[in-house]
């Protein structure tokens, strides 16, 4: 093997495991929803300035990509935009490189909140569960996972 | 392969960089680099003796004052507090912050991030004589973490610093106990701003991201407000009043809102005194209540007045509060989907009553927190927006 090719091989790896962080702005809740719609979501907001998402980052990372029945997106919210390789970086750290994931990109943060839920004030985490109807249901601080599944589960009952 | 993943090869092998910062082709514009003003997200105000309004920042990594002799018009060369760009505190309840003595000495404090884990060590500046300001040092010598530092000169001239400090949360979580939150801590100094006597904690667990209330019940006598966090899960307020200048009094609840949260709120409390009545304002989405509510304290704070609903339901955030005489101003945000307002009401009773909320100042991007300021005359809105800039505006109903 060239090289140049283990050179390309390697960033390709590399690139596969690092997040890769979409920008969210104005329209991309709409978007994001009709990307998934149909099918049972969950949304997770969290943020690099929030401490209980950090602590709760790694039970996303066990949870969200060996669960089926389910799509996952996780959407960094800091109100201050972060650097989206700082966030990559704890992504990986916390398994969820795989993930589909966002960050905020527009310091207007009011503005992102109120389209993604207008009685949201941007506290995190934040997870909204999006199910196959179409309906939706915030949940506000940490999560029981095992309340998740449960959710998933009747979401993918026959 | 597609193209972008081969100028990826090409970035990559070229500049050495990690496969994390190549992910900036996704990213948002870059921000304003500058340290001006214009490249801050918060600024904020006080008056000098002599009618000057100072406003104080944080952009590109350096904390800026400036001063203005006409009202936030015009600013004359900003003045850099820090030596080295460093990472500023910038989060959504963090400011750089300034205080005015009577005798027209300035002090500036700021918070810089120490890791990735937001840890805090705070700052502090003072002017001096030659018009300059002194080289920063930290406020106390423990270096665990502090945050949230606000900074108040006491009826005697002297200078109260107070701020959100983590050292026992460390030492509790050496020991294997549970601590949730940090410690409310403050530190005098009797000198200007030269020295500190040493750091005490006046409670432990509080809200660990929320800005602190502060004002004087007299002489060495300060008056904290803030987010408390009871039994250990409820973010709730909570004022405490001291005893003397090392005393902290005992903590009342302001409002039994039952937040029972492990979200970081980010939204402290506003509080003013004037008469021997406390004036506070907060946000809440707690199980008894949620948005902005006012309340207020004729004994000390040990009880408060109900809860009075603010705003817009679901939209109003951020208030603030100044006290002149009998009249009370509290102002606050709120978002409609496409505009910001800052809204008012005044009351010109001690806040019994209050007249009808109307609009003073909106903007269609991002804005920093409202925040009120008087010079012993009038009473002023300060607002940066980024859109129109900073903006110094009269409030009405002043006497």
């Amino acid at each position: 093997m060239s090289i140049r090719l283990a050179i390309l091989l390697s960033l390709v790896a590399c690139s596969a495991l690092a997040a890769d962080l979409q920008p969210f702005e104005r329209g991309s809740w709409e978007e994001l929803r009709q990307k998934h719609a149909g099918r049972p979501t969950v949304i997770h907001f969290w943020g690099l300035t929030c401490g209980p998402c950090l602590v709760e980052l790694p039970e996303w990372g066990r949870f969200a990509p060996a669960t089926k029945g389910a799509e996952f997106v996780m959407v960094a919210a800091d109100p201050v935009p972060e650097e989206p390789a700082d966030l990559a970086t704890t992504l990986t750290k916390a398994g969820l490189s795989g993930i589909e994931s966002w960050s905020f990109a527009d310091r207007f943060a009011q503005r992102l909140q109120y389209e993604i839920d207008p009685r949201w004030r941007g506290e995190l985490p934040m997870t909204i569960l999006i199910g196959r109807d179409g309906s939706s249901r915030s949940i506000l601080g940490t999560v029981d996972f095992g309340e998740l599944r449960g959710w998933i589960e009747q979401q993918n009952a026959p | 392969m597609r193209q972008s993943a081969w100028l990826f090869l090409v970035m990559a092998v070229a500049g050495g960089i990690s496969a994390a910062s190549a992910q900036h082709q996704h990213a948002a514009p870059p921000p304003c680099a500058g340290a001006d003003l214009a490249c801050a997200t918060a600024a904020t105000p006080a008056f000098a003796a002599d009618g000057r309004l100072w406003v104080a920042w944080s952009a590109g990594g350096q904390v800026m004052v400036a001063r203005s002799a006409d009202l936030g018009r015009s600013f004359a060369p900003a003045i850099a507090i820090t030596r080295n760009p460093a990472r500023i505190d910038n989060g959504p309840d963090a400011r750089a912050k300034i205080a005015i003595d009577g005798n027209g000495r300035i002090y500036v404090a700021y918070a810089v991030f120490q890791d990735e884990r937001y840890n805090g060590r705070v700052y502090l500046s003072r002017s001096t004589e030659g018009g300059g300001f002194s080289e920063p040092r930290p406020i106390t010598e423990d270096a665990t973490s502090q945050r949230f530092e606000t900074l108040a000169v006491d009826p005697s001239g002297d200078l109260l610093v107070a701020w959100i400090d983590k050292r026992n949360a460390a030492t509790a979580r050496s020991e294997g106990k549970a601590y949730p939150g940090a410690a409310l801590a403050f530190a005098w100094s009797k000198d200007g701003g030269t020295s500190f006597a040493p750091a005490r904690i006046a409670q432990d667990q509080t809200c660990e991201c929320c800005r602190l209330g502060i004002g004087f019940a007299g002489p060495h006598r300060p008056v904290v407000a803030f987010r408390n966090i009871f039994d250990g899960t409820t973010r709730d307020h909570a004022v405490m009043t001291f005893a003397d200048a090392n005393t902290p009094g005992p903590i009342h609840r302001i409002s039994v809102d039952d937040w029972k949260t492990n979200v970081c709120p980010h939204q402290g409390p506003a509080l003013a005194i004037a008469d021997g009545i406390y004036h506070v304002a907060w946000f809440t989405n707690g199980q008894a209540r949620q948005g902005v509510f006012y309340a207020r304290s004729a004994d000390g704070g040990a009880t408060f007045s109900p809860p009075i609903a603010i705003g817009t339901k679901d939209r109003a955030e951020r208030p603030a509060l100044i006290v002149q005489g009998h009249r009370v101003w509290l102002a606050w945000k709120e978002f409609d989907g496409e505009a910001m307002r800052v809204r008012l009401m005044v009351s010109v009773d001690d806040g019994a009553n209050w007249g009808a909320a109307e609009t003073i100042a909106s903007t269609t991007d991002a804005s920093d927190q409202p925040l009120l300021v008087g010079d012993g005359r009038g009473v002023f809105l300060s607002w940066l927006t980024k859109k129109e800039g900073y903006r110094l505006l009269p409030l009405p109903g002043a006497s």
